[in-house]
Order: C-alpha cells, then structure tokens, then sequence
C-alpha cells in the first residue's frame, strides 16, 4: 500500500509522488474574483483523489490546469518525471461515425501503443468497459450508456501516470458502473495516480481514498476518507426554521456538544443509545418537529451537504 | 502506424461514411455536369443548330426557287416548310418578287418570328436570309446584264453565284489567348465549370469535421496528448487533396468518355499533358487552405456549413461558372477576376480550347498558390487558436 503521508517538503517520499499543487491560483481574464484561490495537492501512486464541489467552484479550472488547456497563471504544479494523462472527459470524445474497434485502434495509434503493450491495453480497455460485443459497431449508434464506456476505455487505453475521470459514468447502467468503478480502483492497485470527479457522491465515497471539497474556488476540505469511516455514530438535526430553545440546556445535561453546520443544522458526535432517546424525546415534544433526524455513520454525501451549504 | 497516417485514415473512412459529403463532392458536380452540359448544348455548340420555318411563296418563279435553294444552303439541315400551323419562323416573299428583284431601293421579303424565338435564332435567320437574297439579287443582275452563259443549267446556277460571292477569310486562332469562353462548346465549359465547383466544396466537410472534433472533445484529447500542429494540419488536408485530385480525374473522364454516350460533345484534352495535374495541384492547394480557413473560422458546423456554401456559390455565380464569362457585361466579367474559381475556369479554357500548355496556364496556376498561401497562413494561424482555445467544458 502507498504511503499517504503529505510530504511537501520530504525528498524522501518524492518516489511516490504523481504530481504536487503548491498555491495553484487561476482567474480567467475580464473575471472579478478567482476561479482557484491557492490550491495545495499532493496525490500519490496508488491515491484516488475524490474532487468535489458545486458549480463555479473551481473543478473544472483545476482540471484545466493538469491537463495543460489552461496556463498555469499563479503557483506550481509539479510533476514526478514527464506529464503522463490519461482522460475521461464530460464529453464523449470520440468519433460517433468509426466503429468501436475503430475508434479504440486510432487511439492506440495515438497513444503510440505498439505490439504486445498495445494488446494487452486494448484487451485490458474492452474488458474493463465491457465492450467484447460492441466492436464491430458503430460509435454513433450505440446507447448512451455504451457510448460513456467507449469513452471510458479510450481514457483507459493510455498509458498514463494520471488519469482524470469526469463525471465518467454519467448514463451509465447499474451493472457497467460497477465494471467502470472496478477497473479505477484497478487503476489505483496498479500505482497510477487518479483524480475523479462527479456527482454520484456513492461513486466518490467507494473508489476515492481521499476528498477534496473546493467551494467558490478554495479547498474547503480536504479529507482522507478513513476520516470518514473512523467518524463515530452521530445524529444530524435540521429545524424548518430555528432551533427551539432549551436544545442547548439538554445537550449540557446530556454532557453533548454540537456542530453547527452551514445548512443550519446540528450534528451532535459519539451519543449514546440512552443520549439519543432523550433527544428525540425533545425533538419530538417541540411544536414544530425537524425536518431531518439522521442518526448514523456520517456519509460522504452528508457531509457534502452540509459542508456545502446543502448544495450538491 | 504514424500518427499522421492514422489521423488521415480516420479522415478518409469519416469521408468515406458521410453520404452527404459524398453527394456535395461528387454527386452533384457531375449532375450540374451533364445537366449543364446538356441544357447549353444547343446554344454553345460548335455546328449551329437545324431550324424548322416556313418559306411562304405566293407566286413561284424561278427567282423565288433560287431564293429557297440558297437559303436552304445557308441554312444546312434546317427545314423549309411551304405552309405551317406551328407557331414558326415565317418568310413570306412578295407577290411581285420575281419581277422587283432589281428596284432600287430593293422591298425584301418580310420575316416574322414567334415570340419564343431566341435572339440566337432570329439573328442567324436574318443573315442567313440577307445573303440568300443578295445572291438571288446577283443572280437576276447577272441575267438582266447577259453576263451568265447562257446555256447554263438551273442546277449549275447556285453554285455559280456562291462561287462568286463568296471570298478566302484568313481565320487564325490566336491559342491560348483572349476570352475564351465564348468560343468553347457546352462541354469545354461545363466540365471545368462544374468540375471547379465541386472541388471547392470539399471546404465544406472540411469545416464541419473539425468543428465535430471540437465539440466532442476529440480536439481535447489531441491536446493532451500534445499532438504537433503540423501533424493535425496535414492530417485534414492530405485526404482533401486526395478527393480533389480523385474528383478532377473522374470529372474530366466523365467529360470525355460519358458526355458522348449521352448524345451530348465529348470532351477531348489537347495541350501538354503535365499541364492539367499541375492545374489540378495548384487548384487543389487553393479548395483546401479555402477549407482549412473556414474550418478555423467558423464557431459551430451550421456556421461552417452556410460559410462555405455560401461563399462557393457567390464565387461561382461572379466567376463565370453558373453564367459563362462571354455573357456577362464588361462590369461582371472584370469582377469576375477576384473569384479564384475564374482564374481555374480561364486556366481550363485555355488547355481546352486554346490548347495552351504549361506556360500559358502559369499565371492562372501563380494566383491560384498565391491564394493557397494567403489563405493557408491565415487558416494555419486561426486553427492554432482555436486549438489553443479547446477547454475542457463541464455540461453537468
């Protein structure tokens, strides 16, 4: 396993290293504010960085800056030897006129694949996107799902240190997602360095090992996901409008603290069985009853929606 | 394989499925081809068409015999009818024709045209009749006079009068030289014309394929993949040269072994032979930096689609290609001069009909690369943007 350490200034972990974001800042021209403000990242072989964020937050511009379609204005990103990057746009980018075969072979082509490397990526790439019975048709008339795994094996067919993956199973059937989730977490197995971004928050929480949350352009969390799951049981409280009175004087007794979250709740940690019957004993007294009671291991999803304000 | 040759081979197969594109590069020249060659075959053709009229007589002599014989010998293959219900060209003589023919001031027959008659027609008909009546005038001079022997034959006496009214003319044909257009056939004009057209058509899926690059994002891989300008330039030219030398081929084979099957005036390719590749290169670098330019400029296929097809249609309509040149007034043929597809078309007559080679085609071939490297310059730095403008976009 790949040690995880944040090492910005260690020579000694260098080695494992993909690439390191020191204060990557970034405003497009005519723009007012920022689109990344001071952006630090360091992603390691064999690391699965989860970014998330709502629009506008700044995923994008950060993608832009790794692939090279952007001009690094303020910051540095640094490489571990050449950029090497395998992508999986939004966009199914690829030609909707060429067969499957056809498409994947030009890539290879591309990609400089040649003999048994190049076999061996293209057997790997169909298998991986479930496209055995898919080759000899065309691109442009497949479903839209197939065509989101003709993307996805493009992306894959390339040798690459890094692969970016956005919004990559968009459309996507249940049982492909599960083909295409298996072989990014593959992809981290074998070493590679991966960043993945979407909106399926359960797809983030199983193949990311880490969060980055970037809000109005900053990192507003940024998250090892074993944090997550060493997260006690806790219980989240949302009221329609405040919260009642007298919450605060039980949670003293109950010798309890809460989070106040930006969506207006509460999240109260490590409770007890006995803590929270008195609690929703409370809750359930008061003239107006809460619109959330939550009690549980936190998921990613929670806690994206409360850290964002409610906004996915 | 190369990324190059992997790059034009997806053009090609890309090309290859795209029946539109296929239709506008192929198709449809060769239907504008045989259709124009075709409808214009009677105007531009190099024997005059036979007319039907009507020669009325109301009282025959042998002047009015003569009369007829020698219209009818101006008149090769046309026929004279003595009566006619048919809206028709009508003469109609005197009754006192045989005996005015020497009046001076001389009242001639009277001729009537149908309203659809051209002015083609009503112009040669007038000749035609003026000379018949001159020689038939010369006849009964000459008779008057007692100058013809006088045990000459009816039949030998036609040929007498044309004898001596007709006079060596010195033709010579200045070759490739002067406007040509209006002494070539329908097909030395029809099939350059069309030809021409096609071609630049291929800045049409040119445009378009770049512009579906683009949008899918294939353009965003290629960046990432740092691929060299160069190699992504020529991978969009080379297949368009290739269909350009591939239309201008079957083209002129149409011209010269399909217009005559059809009934219609083959076309024969005099001049030197390494004259019409090099046309045919020169032309091609021309249609396709024309491409490349509007690839690059257009934002969206439905721009590039009414940029090119618009633009091929106004250079046609100015350069002499839907309208021949020697039709035009003095103002259109000299705007004529700024459409590249005029200086093809000029570089075409001059091979066709006045069978010029090399040297003669030259400056037509010296514009044509000119336009090529204006055109190619300014396309090569507007791709560069717009490659350097591709983003990785988000749609969810």
């Amino acid at each position: 396993m790949p040690a995880r350490s944040r090492c910005w200034t260690a020579s000694s972990c260098w080695y494992s290293s993909v690439l390191e974001l020191r204060g990557v800042s970034f405003r497009y021209p005519g723009a007012g504010t920022a689109a990344l403000h001071g952006i630090d990242l360091h992603l390691q072989a064999g690391e699965c960085l989860g970014l998330l964020g709502g629009n506008g937050a700044g995923k994008t511009t950060l993608l832009s800056l790794l692939s090279g379609t952007l001009a690094l204005q303020q910051g540095e990103i640094r490489w571990n030897g050449p950029r090497s990057l395998g992508l999986v746009p939004q966009q199914l980018a690829f030609y909707a006129e060429l067969k499957v075969r056809e498409n994947l072979t030009l890539f290879a082509d591309l990609y400089r694949l040649r003999g048994s490397e190049r076999q061996r990526r293209m057997a790997l790439s169909i298998a991986s996107a479930g496209l055995e019975d898919l080759l000899p048709r065309r691109a442009g008339r497949l479903s839209g799902g197939e065509q989101r795994r003709l993307n996805f094996a493009i992306g894959l067919l390339q040798p690459a240190r890094l692969y970016l993956f956005d919004e990559a199973t968009v459309g996507v059937d249940a049982s492909s997602r599960q083909l295409l989730l298996d072989a990014v977490e593959q992809l981290t197995a074998e070493g590679h360095g991966v960043i993945y971004t979407s909106h399926y928050l359960d797809e983030v929480e199983r193949v990311a090992q880490r969060i980055l949350l970037l809000h109005e352009g900053r990192a507003r969390l940024d998250l090892d996901k074993r944090q997550l799951l060493d997260a006690g049981h806790g219980l989240l409280l949302e009221w329609p409008e405040q919260v009642p009175p007298g919450l605060d004087t039980l949670l003293g007794q109950l010798q309890l603290s809460a989070e106040r979250l930006p969506s207006g709740g509460l999240r109260i940690a490590n409770l007890d069985a006995q803590q929270l019957l008195a609690i929703t004993a409370f809750a359930s007294e008061q003239p107006t009853l809460p619109s959330l009671l939550r009690f549980g291991r936190p998921s990613l999803e929670q806690l994206y929606l409360s850290l964002n304000g409610g906004r996915l | 394989m190369s990324r190059l040759l992997a790059l034009t081979r997806k053009e090609g197969l890309l090309l290859l499925r795209d029946p539109h594109a296929l239709a506008v590069l192929f198709i449809m020249p060769v239907l504008f081809l045989v259709l124009m060659a075709a409808a214009l075959s009677n105007y531009l053709r190099d024997e005059p068409a036979p007319l039907r009229l009507v020669l009325e007589i109301p009282r025959a002599s042998e002047a009015s015999d003569f009369l007829r014989d020698a219209l009818q010998a101006q008149l090769t293959g046309s026929t004279l009818l003595e009566e006619s219900a048919d809206a028709l060209p009508r003469i109609t003589l005197a009754e006192d024709f045989s005996s005015s023919l020497l009046d001076s001031p001389h009242q001639g027959p009277t001729l009537s045209f149908p309203a659809q008659s051209d002015s083609q027609t009503r112009q040669r008909l007038r000749a035609a009749l003026t000379i018949a009546l001159a020689q038939t005038r010369l006849l009964a001079y000459l008779e008057d006079s007692e100058a013809l022997p006088s045990d000459l034959k009816p039949d030998e006496r036609l040929p007498l009068i044309r004898q001596r009214t007709q006079s060596e003319i010195v033709e010579q044909q200045l070759l490739a030289s002067g406007e040509l257009s209006g002494k070539a056939n329908a097909s030395q004009l029809s099939v350059p014309a069309w030809l021409i057209f096609g071609m630049f058509f291929v800045a049409l899926p040119m445009a378009a394929g770049f512009q579906r690059e683009q949008q899918s994002g294939t353009l965003l891989r290629f960046r990432t993949l740092e691929l060299d300008l160069a190699t992504l330039v020529l991978s969009k030219l080379l297949p368009y040269l290739v269909i350009n030398l591939v239309q201008f081929a079957l083209l002129l084979a149409i011209g010269v072994h399909l217009l005559p099957l059809l009934g219609l005036s083959g076309l024969s390719l005099p001049g030197e032979v390494l004259a019409y590749p090099l046309l045919a290169l020169c032309l091609s670098l021309a249609t396709c930096s024309l491409g490349l330019f509007l690839a690059a400029l257009a934002r969206s296929g439905e721009q590039a689609l009414l940029l090119g097809g618009g633009i091929n249609i106004i250079l046609a309509a100015i350069g002499g290609i839907m309208v021949p040149k020697s039709v035009m007034p003095e103002f259109m043929g000299q705007l004529a001069e700024i459409s590249p597809m005029s200086w093809a078309l000029d570089a075409f007559l001059t091979l066709l009909v006045g069978q010029g080679g090399l040297v003669d085609i030259a400056p037509y071939c010296v514009r044509l690369i000119l336009l090529a490297l204006l055109l190619g310059g300014g396309g090569l730095f507007l791709f560069r943007k717009r490659v350097q403008q591709t983003q990785w976009t988000t749609h969810y």
